[in-house]
């Protein structure tokens, strides 16, 4: 594990790491590296979205996994890392402190209906790739709101943290610890083959993925229906007058 | 049967003779020969690109001609084109060719490329995947525009190695 007072960004570091390690020819060793810095300066969402990150506020942690490494059906276990993850969030955050929070597809955690943890997972691929289709090391990068100074007041109708949610006081280190360990689990999940409990968990957490109203935007423009769940490979599904839609990427609107 | 030097003939013949299509037919083989007008995108850019082969301009079908069964149309890399690296998407996703909105495009039609540089972003699931070049070379070609759906193994860039 390497801790940072301040980090650009942690899952730059991690990919600083991959790099570098790459160079000497051993980049499997890093399988379960895990980044925490107490504040980013240039923390990042989807699409070059700035994650708030003040120093103290919040838990900003990059985790590297392998998941092409898996036993059973890799190119499986890389389609639902991301997914894994937010259930591992979403696990260890209620171990820790005892707040429940719900999933949105596929995996921010939210509280209240406002975000409380948000996650960015980047890869690296060369179109040959091993194991899973061109799937090297996943960066799994993950910003938890714990205390409300974690965000600007303006992003409070949008935001939320642990501490604001329970109305106490949270230590961060035990939800780190808790989080860690539910990852850690789940992606020994992933690499057995274990999807049903991965789906399943994501399911009994994830109650807008079905029956919602949602609008994306697709090849043929913006569109709306009704959220059906999730598939086995943890596409959204999406009814509409003109079928079910398969949804793996973009962005997705709950109205 | 065609054997594969009288199949690279063939296309030399299409190429040098510019022709859109050709259809044979004799001992029992029926062979046809398209060169398809590749645009890259709808939207294609009034880019400039550089005169040269666009990648896999050759599609070949070829199949035994039983009696009123239509030729399959397969694709194959030709051999021709061999200097001509045809990148395709390792995952289903969608495909965006700059870091963020607002930012440069990793690569152009014309960009030098190195091994391992970035050529775009495939997005599946909220995972970025950065698609490496495997090639040194330059980008002849892009197929996709940004923000569009992509499939498993669908072609993104041409890259002519060196």
């Amino acid at each position: 594990m390497l801790f940072f007072p301040t980090a650009g960004s942690t899952n730059d570091v991690a990919a600083a790491c991959v790099e570098r390690w790459t160079e000497a020819g051993d980049a499997d060793a890093l399988e379960g590296l895990v980044v925490l810095a107490d504040a980013q300066t240039a923390g990042r969402g989807r699409h070059g979205r700035v994650w708030q990150s003040p120093p103290g506020s919040g838990l900003y942690v990059s985790v590297l996994l392998t998941p092409w490494r898996a036993r059973v059906d890799p190119a499986r276990a890389a389609t639902l890392v991301t997914l894994a993850a937010g259930v591992a969030l979403a696990e260890g955050v209620e171990a820790a402190t005892g707040l429940r929070a719900d999933l949105k597809w596929p995996n921010d955690l939210l509280a209240g209906g406002r975000k409380l943890s948000g996650i960015l997972a980047e890869a690296s691929s060369s179109t040959g790739g091993r194991g899973a289709p061109g799937l090297d090391t996943v960066i799994v990068g993950f910003g938890i709101n714990v205390h409300p100074a974690a965000f600007p007041a303006e992003l409070a109708d949008r935001a939320t943290s642990i501490e604001t949610e329970l109305g106490r006081a949270v230590d961060r280190a035990p939800v780190l610890a808790a989080v860690l360990s539910s990852l850690a689990g789940r992606y020994e999940d992933l690499l057995a083959g274990r999807f049903d409990a991965i789906l399943d968990a994501w399911r009994r957490r994830a109650p807008s993925a079905v029956g919602r109203r949602v609008r994306w935007t697709g090849p043929e423009g913006t569109r709306e229906g009704v959220a059906a769940g999730i598939d086995d490979r943890g596409a959204l599904l999406v009814r509409t007058a003109g079928g079910t839609e398969r949804i793996v990427a973009g962005e997705v609107a709950w109205l | 049967m065609v054997d594969i030097g009288q199949l690279k003939q063939i296309l030399e013949l299409v190429r040098e003779h510019e022709l859109s299509e050709l259809e044979l037919e004799s001992e029992g083989v029926r062979l046809k020969v398209r060169k398809e007008t590749l645009v890259a995108g709808g939207a294609a850019a009034p880019r400039a690109e550089p005169a040269a082969p666009p990648a896999g301009a050759v599609a070949t079908g070829m199949a035994p001609a039983p009696p009123g069964a239509a030729p399959r149309a397969a694709e194959a890399q030709a051999a021709p084109e061999i200097e001509l690296a045809v990148v395709k998407s390792p995952i289903v996703g969608t495909f965006y060719r700059a870091a963020e909105p607002g930012a440069r495009n990793f690569v152009e039609i014309g960009s030098t490329v190195k091994k391992g540089d970035v050529l775009c972003i495939i997005e599946a699931m909220k995972l970025m995947n950065e698609i490496e070049s495997e090639y040194d070379g330059e980008i002849a070609n892009a197929y996709v525009e940004n923000g569009q759906p992509v499939q498993y193994a669908e072609r993104l860039f041409a890259i002519r190695t060196r």
